[in-house]
């Protein structure tokens, strides 16, 4: 089973929220959710074939809002698969098993820290479809790079993806390991893949478009 | 397993050796030897050749230059170029990304450092390394490393300095030379027979060297050796003769042949091959002296260098590698020395260059041809102060014409103490594989393409269908590729007595044009084409410090000291705009601060030697004791952000290697030596070029 953990809740963010819900929030709505910065740890994408065989094998599907692996077809935001990441909304890109888009789910990749991305303002978001993810698969293309030599899949630094969830809501994602444990420095030969540990920021808010 | 007892048996042999032969000193009380004095000898003022192309003392220059003299070469014991220069200041030999070594000067990278005989270029290059252990040392008079751009003499290649060595000329009428052999460590076989002889007009040089090892595995848990068994001969004739004493004539040839397997087992299949190396050069050169003031100097020089390399399972059929590469270089080159009365030398010179390279993974023989020419004044304006002014121009049939000026300047405040500054251009033709490479890597499905036959390549990967898209304009590829180039400043102080010799040099070399590899299209195996292109600006800086301190007629100290600062600046400047990120330790992304940028991979902040070389005239003994210290360096990056940072973990650490050699002269004919090299046995997976201690002795019969 996944541990999903509260690792760290920014103290800042506290009091910014304080700040902004007395000065826009006076008219008397439902009180404002918290966003906090969470970590999941070794959440399990199993795939088939690869090394030049065609992949295959379910999604590891993720709901943002409760912060969990899911098997629901429909309450999913994002999906997992080996190195690929899908997200529920457009169209399947071709590949045998993929999940059902039956929400509005984009993504976009920014530069920079998970800190440093505070707003969706101004961004670009793609849905998956017949020209490939929206977070684009293979090596130095998305979020990671495949050594050959080492047989490790790294993630690039500074590339925060950002997501629009399946009904609207936004969040960002710094993934952090593609193995198991994630270890420091993985050995590509004894470690083992394809368990993802990532941070994330979740914005409840509906209609919200920044992470403070 | 076999190599370390045999090393362990070595070991207690030397030591054994080592007590016998103390105690036969004490017990010796020879007559005071009538031994030459060399070292006073060597305090006269050597001559350079390679600074001026004309000879020239080198107290006097104005240009920064480490001189090698064939005493130190002997007292060391080294057999091989790489071995002695790498115990020089700031010259370091540095295996890099692809396995192959090659010198570093002033932080530059062998690809820009001009190797030459007699002052003739030698071509020959693995990656861009020229591989200096392919050079004897057994017939040489001198070794001269010039600092800096050279391009202004040399032309091409010549940015971070050139590297010349002078052979011997024949001097007397009676036959000198030697024959030694010597036995090392790891089965070292080390033959050498020099003989030089001059007549009234005839003189004539014969130079025969064999050398060979069982190599060395610093990582046994991996098939394959690190360095496989290798045997390989270098036979250097040479002849000199005097028409009269206005037209006198020299000529070299020199061969040279490797041998080195490549057999090795691995879990499921045995390979067998070898590679082999030959290479060729023949050197004519005819001085005519016009007048007592002109003089004319008539050359002409072929090179060939063959490489081919196999590899490959006779049970599977499995071909690991197999390749050729063959290369010409044919230089004919005329130059004039004009001696004014009292303004000075002026030397000119032009020459055309024809260079071939025929190689696998090349779609046909390509070839390159240069025309140049070169002037360069060399005058005292006033009585302390010498100006070497000098420009050459090249024009190629590859790349944009080339004008490299230099500059340097000497000022002699007292006799003491002197002053020196230069400034010059330097660059480098890009080189044939970034020209016409066309090779993809059968394993892994990657393809690199060479720049001038990119487009037509990937037109034919396109209509294969294995593109799917080109990720970069392919307009770029329309203005040829540019040299790449440098400009470096060189300025210093000298001061000299009696007992002491320091000097110190502040250097900064700025590249820019660097060429490196791009991705410009994405294949549908997932992999990538690469091809080069100009983008890269560096730059090197730092100071060099060199002392040598005399305590008596039999004790030499010298040391040296070199510090390096060596970064890329398109990146300095995506750190300042806050583009580079890295791993911290709990593997989330972090902004790279400027402290965090370690720099140039392969570069040590600081390099340091240390040596002592000692006389016992009483009982005909030096010894030598020669620390050499390189401080850490990263080797790649690990982390996913091109650049060498602080949270990278291909960090070697700095180490120290200690080389130890004594001399004995028995009688008027023999030496025996002795020596150890890399004493404190230092080694480390991440550093090729070095294995564990090496002990070996040597016997010398000179005539």
């Amino acid at each position: 089973m996944k541990t999903i953990k509260t690792l760290r809740t920014l103290l800042l963010l506290a009091f910014f929220i304080g700040f902004t819900s007395c000065s826009s929030d006076d008219d008397g709505n439902a009180p404002r959710l918290d966003i906090e910065t969470v970590t999941v740890s070794n959440l399990f994408a199993p795939q088939t074939g690869g090394q030049g065989q065609p992949v295959g094998g379910e999604f590891t599907r993720f709901n943002f809002s409760t912060g969990m692996q899911t098997t629901s077809t429909t309450d999913w935001d994002i999906a997992f698969r080996g190195t690929t990441i899908a997200v529920n909304g457009g169209t399947a890109t071709g590949s045998v098993d993929e999940p059902e888009r039956n929400g509005n789910a984009a993504a976009v990749i920014v530069d920079g820290t998970l800190a440093g991305v505070n707003s969706v303002d101004g961004l670009t978001f793609l849905q998956d479809g017949t020209e490939g993810f929206a977070i684009p698969s293979g090596s130095d293309n998305g979020w990671f790079n495949y050594n050959f030599m080492t047989n490790v899949v790294s993630k690039i630094p500074g590339k925060v993806l950002v997501f629009r969830t399946r009904d609207g809501r936004f969040a960002k994602v710094e993934i952090i390991s593609y193995y198991q444990g994630a270890p420091a420095n993985p050995d590509g030969f004894n470690d083992t893949p394809r368990y993802y540990t990532f941070d994330y920021v979740y914005n409840p808010n509906e209609g919200e478009t920044t992470f403070e | 397993m076999a190599n370390l007892s045999r090393m362990s048996l070595n070991k207690n042999n030397f030591y054994i050796y080592f007590l016998l032969f103390f105690m036969s000193y004490s017990h010796a009380q020879e007559v005071k030897s009538e031994k030459k004095d060399s070292i006073k000898v060597e305090a006269l003022d050597p001559v350079i050749l390679s600074a001026t192309r004309t000879p020239r003392q080198l107290s006097s220059l104005p240009l920064p230059v480490t001189l090698i003299s064939k005493r130190q070469i002997k007292q060391t014991g080294t057999v091989r170029l790489n071995e002695i220069l790498s115990e020089q200041t700031g010259l370091i030999m540095v295996p890099d990304e692809s396995g192959f070594s090659g010198i570093q000067i002033q932080g530059i990278a062998a690809d820009y450092v001009m190797v030459m005989i007699d002052g003739v270029p030698l071509v020959g290059r693995s990656a861009g390394n020229f591989d200096l252990s392919r050079l004897a040392v057994g017939n040489i008079k001198q070794i001269e490393v010039v600092k800096g751009p050279s391009s202004a003499l040399y032309g091409s290649e010549a940015l971070g300095g050139v590297i010349n060595i002078i052979t011997q000329a024949p001097k007397t009428e009676d036959p000198t030379g030697n024959a030694s052999f010597r036995v090392g460590s790891f089965s070292q076989l080390d033959a050498n027979f020099n003989i030089d002889q001059k007549f009234e007009k005839l003189g004539y040089g014969l130079f025969i060297n064999r050398f060979s090892s069982e190599g060395y595995d610093l990582t046994p848990e991996t098939v394959g050796q690190t360095v496989s068994p290798f045997e390989n001969y270098t036979v250097n004739g040479r002849l000199y003769y005097n028409f009269n004493d206005n037209l006198k004539l020299f000529s070299s040839t020199r061969y040279y042949f490797q041998t080195q397997e490549n057999g090795f087992e691995s879990q499921d299949d045995f390979f067998e091959g070898d590679s082999e190396e030959t290479e060729w050069n023949t050197h004519l050169r005819l001085n005519h002296n016009w007048t007592d003031n002109l003089r004319f100097e008539y050359e002409f020089y072929f090179t060939n260098y063959r490489a081919t390399e196999s590899s490959e399972s006779p049970v599977t059929n499995n071909v690991l590698f197999n390749s050729d590469f063959n290369q010409y270089l044919i230089r004919p080159e005329v130059r004039s020395i004009y001696r004014f009365d009292d303004s000075g030398t002026l030397t000119g010179g032009f020459g055309y260059q024809y260079n071939e390279l025929d190689r696998t993974f090349f779609d046909s023989r390509v070839n390159f041809n240069s025309q140049y020419v070169y002037a360069q004044w060399d005058v005292n304006l006033i009585d302390d102060l010498n100006m070497i002014v000098g420009a050459r121009f090249d024009n190629h049939s590859e790349y944009s014409n080339q004008l490299s000026p230099k500059l340097a300047l000497r000022y002699d405040i007292s006799e003491n103490f002197a002053l020196k500054g230069s400034v010059g251009y330097g660059f480098k033709a890009p080189d044939f594989r970034q020209l016409y490479f066309d090779f993809t890597n059968s394993a892994v499905g990657y393809t690199v393409l060479g720049y001038n036959v990119a487009i037509d390549k990937l037109t034919e990967l396109q209509d294969a269908g294995q593109i799917i898209d080109v990720v970069v304009p392919l307009a770029q590829f329309d203005d040829p590729l540019k040299a790449e180039s440098s400009v470096g400043i060189n300025i210093g102080a000298a001061f000299k007595n009696e007992k002491l010799t320091t000097e110190i040099n502040l250097f900064r070399n700025d590249f820019k044009n660097l060429i490196d590899t791009q991705i410009i299209a994405r294949k549908t195996n997932g992999q990538n084409v690469f091809s080069y292109r100009n983008f890269d600006e560096v730059y090197f800086t730092g100071i060099e410090l060199d002392a040598t301190y005399m305590w008596n007629d039999n004790l030499r100290i010298s040391g040296g000291y070199q510090l390096l600062y060596a970064y890329d600046k398109t990146q300095l400047d995506r750190i300042d705009n806050n583009e580079i990120f890295t791993i911290d330790d709990s593997g989330r992304t972090v902004l790279v601060e400027r402290s965090d940028y370690f720099g140039l991979v392969n570069r040590s902040r600081h390099t340091a030697n240390l040596k002592v070389f000692y006389n016992l005239p009483k009982i005909k003994t030096d010894f030598n004791l020669r620390l050499i210290y390189r401080s850490k360096y990263g080797l790649f990056d690990t982390n996913g952000n091109i650049i060498l940072d602080t949270f990278d973990n291909s960090f070697v650490d700095g180490f120290v290697t200690a080389n130890l050699a004594a001399t004995k002269q028995f009688g008027k004919h023999f030496d025996l030596q002795f020596g150890a090299n890399n004493l404190l046995d230092y080694t480390d997976t991440n550093i090729p070029n070095i294995n564990g201690i090496q002990l070996f002795t040597r016997l010398d019969y000179n005539f």
